[in-house]
């Protein structure tokens, strides 16, 4: 659920003194939309959109007429032209919930990931975020998460929704998920509640293991080298 | 020694919210004993609660949400907008008194009575919206004294820390566009636990923009990452804001035996932030500090925290902070 495991790692990248005509080269080719621009040591230092290059392009060109002199004009400008300048970012170990609410605050398309030295480490667009969200969530509502971790058979999860449901708590949603034991598996109900010692205490009772939801990602977490 | 008062009434007891939930007159009791037993109460200052007068209710919560309330309450019934909500005839009243008490306390903390003062009040009330009953809160206590404050003791600018595990959504929804109102929450990560808001882009908006300030905390952290987000982002806001009065909304849940929530807050943790804040009430806010009562559900644990926070608030010996 952290941004680390959703985002693109293999970043198409340009740099401020690339021209437009490259870098729209690289988004035809590669068939995206946004650009980080680093330096050579890797540093974050602004993106550049599809929309960026087309609000610097002369109308003549956009309509495909033959206009050597705005040719000329736009081939002569370079990403630092009109890239924005320190672009918002957002950081490998920030959640993915935390990503979509920020997409939807700063209206944008795409953060660079950067790690906590300035370099960009991959990018997250709403197209990876959407991905990630097929299966996801009613996090717009109070609730409470618990991750519980169950022997993969049948009537398993019957139990957990039922013991839940006896409490009188709402579902926001269920997610459930592979664990690295073979046969185990984890089981995350997002709770409409503030009220859970009880449910999480009468579940224990039932035999399951309530996990640490943090143990749980981090072990997954790629290394800090 | 400082003169600190002391908020509690027998009749926060009597908000019964049925068997088996977490917010239960046990955990005053366990408070109030815990003082008790560590020899405090004879050096604090009562602070009587009377009920809060509805102008003041008012200034935070809309009529059609106060009115629903009281007829919920007096009529019998058993909940107010959500199963999480219990209550019974008599919580109309102690929320009131809680009201009513914690705005006590600031008065007499503004007329120099006293010093600081902890309130060990029921229902708490940070997660109390405008129009809605949320997480146990019926009523915002600590918004509603900060406008009391505002409005009748000349205070500017207010502080507002909220260290419960939880978000204080009420709070923050209630000063987000405010400028003279600062709020500050520690709090686990909101796509962990209740109430899933109070993540580090809200930060206030149009004038109040920059004067609403969150650190969630991921599940697992103890004391060293508390210590280290409230050095980075609480201690350089209040000194951008200098608060003329700072309130805390206390909560005792992220302590590590709380089964409420993830966090793994030591006791020592604990103390160390109230040093911090009671270090901020010195450098800006003439000592003027008031601690009101939000979450806490180890009741086990309640009675060293509470001495704890209360010696800390006395400034009885060790007055030393203690690096968690």
């Amino acid at each position: 659920m952290f941004v680390s495991r959703s985002m693109t790692r293999k970043v198409i990248t340009v740099s401020k003194e690339n021209t437009l005509g490259e870098a729209q080269e690289q988004m035809r080719a590669h068939n995206i939309r946004h650009l980080p621009v680093v330096e050579a040591d890797n540093r974050l230092v602004g993106i550049v959109t599809d929309r960026d290059i087309r609000t610097a392009m002369p109308p003549s060109l956009i309509k495909g007429q033959d206009d050597p002199r705005a040719r000329e004009r736009f081939a002569q400008l370079t990403v630092a032209d009109v890239m924005t300048p320190d672009p918002m970012t957002i950081s490998p170990s920030h959640t993915l919930q935390d990503a979509l609410l920020m997409i939807q605050e700063k209206r944008v398309g795409a953060f660079p990931v950067v790690d906590q030295h300035g370099k960009l480490t991959g990018i997250l667009s709403v197209r990876d975020l959407l991905r990630a969200f097929t299966n996801v969530l009613g996090i717009g509502q109070p609730g409470t998460l618990l991750c519980i971790l169950v022997e993969e058979k049948v009537g398993q999860m019957k139990r957990i929704v039922d013991t839940i449901t006896e409490e009188g708590i709402s579902f926001g949603s269920i997610l459930v998920a592979r664990y690295w034991e073979e046969d185990k598996r984890a089981v995350f109900p997002y709770l409409l509640t503030n009220n859970v010692i009880r449910v999480k205490q009468k579940l224990r009772d039932l035999g399951f293991t309530l996990l640490d939801p943090m143990k749980w990602y981090l072990d997954q977490l790629p290394k800090n080298e | 020694m400082r003169r600190t008062g002391f908020l509690y009434d027998q009749l926060y007891l009597l908000h019964d919210t049925g068997p088996y939930h977490p917010e239960r007159a046990e955990r005053l009791l366990a408070i109030h004993q815990g003082l008790k037993q560590a020899g405090l109460l004879p050096h604090l200052i009562p602070v009587p609660a009377h009920p809060a007068e509805m102008k003041w209710i008012q200034t935070i919560h809309s009529e059609p949400y106060i009115r629903r309330f009281e007829e919920h309450s007096l009529g019998g019934r058993r909940t107010l907008d959500c199963e999480d909500n219990q209550m019974c005839p008599a919580t109309w009243e102690a929320a009131l008194l809680a009201a009513g008490g914690v705005m006590e306390a600031a008065r007499m903390i503004m007329a120099n009575e006293i010093d600081n003062a902890f309130c060990a009040v029921r229902p708490p009330g940070h997660h109390a919206e405008s129009g809605e009953a949320m997480g146990f809160c019926y009523f915002n206590n600590v918004a509603i004294a900060a406008r009391y404050l505002q409005q009748t003791w000349d205070i500017e600018r207010v502080g507002i820390i909220d260290f419960d595990v939880h978000h204080g959504n009420g709070t923050q929804h209630a000063f987000e566009s405010d400028p003279t109102v600062f709020y500050y929450s520690i709090h686990q990560h909101p796509s962990f636990t209740y109430p899933g808001t109070g993540r580090e882009f809200e930060a206030g908006k149009g004038a109040g923009h920059g004067f609403t300030k969150n650190s969630p905390v991921l599940p697992g952290q103890s004391d060293d990452e508390y210590r280290r987000l409230i050095e980075q982002d609480l201690l350089p806001a209040f000194k951008r804001f200098a608060p003329q009065v700072i309130i805390v909304s206390t909560g005792f849940d992220a302590h590590a035996d709380d089964e409420m929530a993830d966090m793994r807050l030591t006791s020592e943790g604990f103390k160390w932030i109230m040093h911090a804040i009671m270090t901020l009430a010195d450098q800006y806010s003439a000592g003027r500090l008031l601690s009101v009562l939000e979450g806490g559900y180890a009741l086990e644990r309640l009675p060293e925290l509470a001495a704890d926070h209360v010696r800390i608030l006395l400034e009885m010996a060790p007055t030393t902070p203690s690096a968690p």
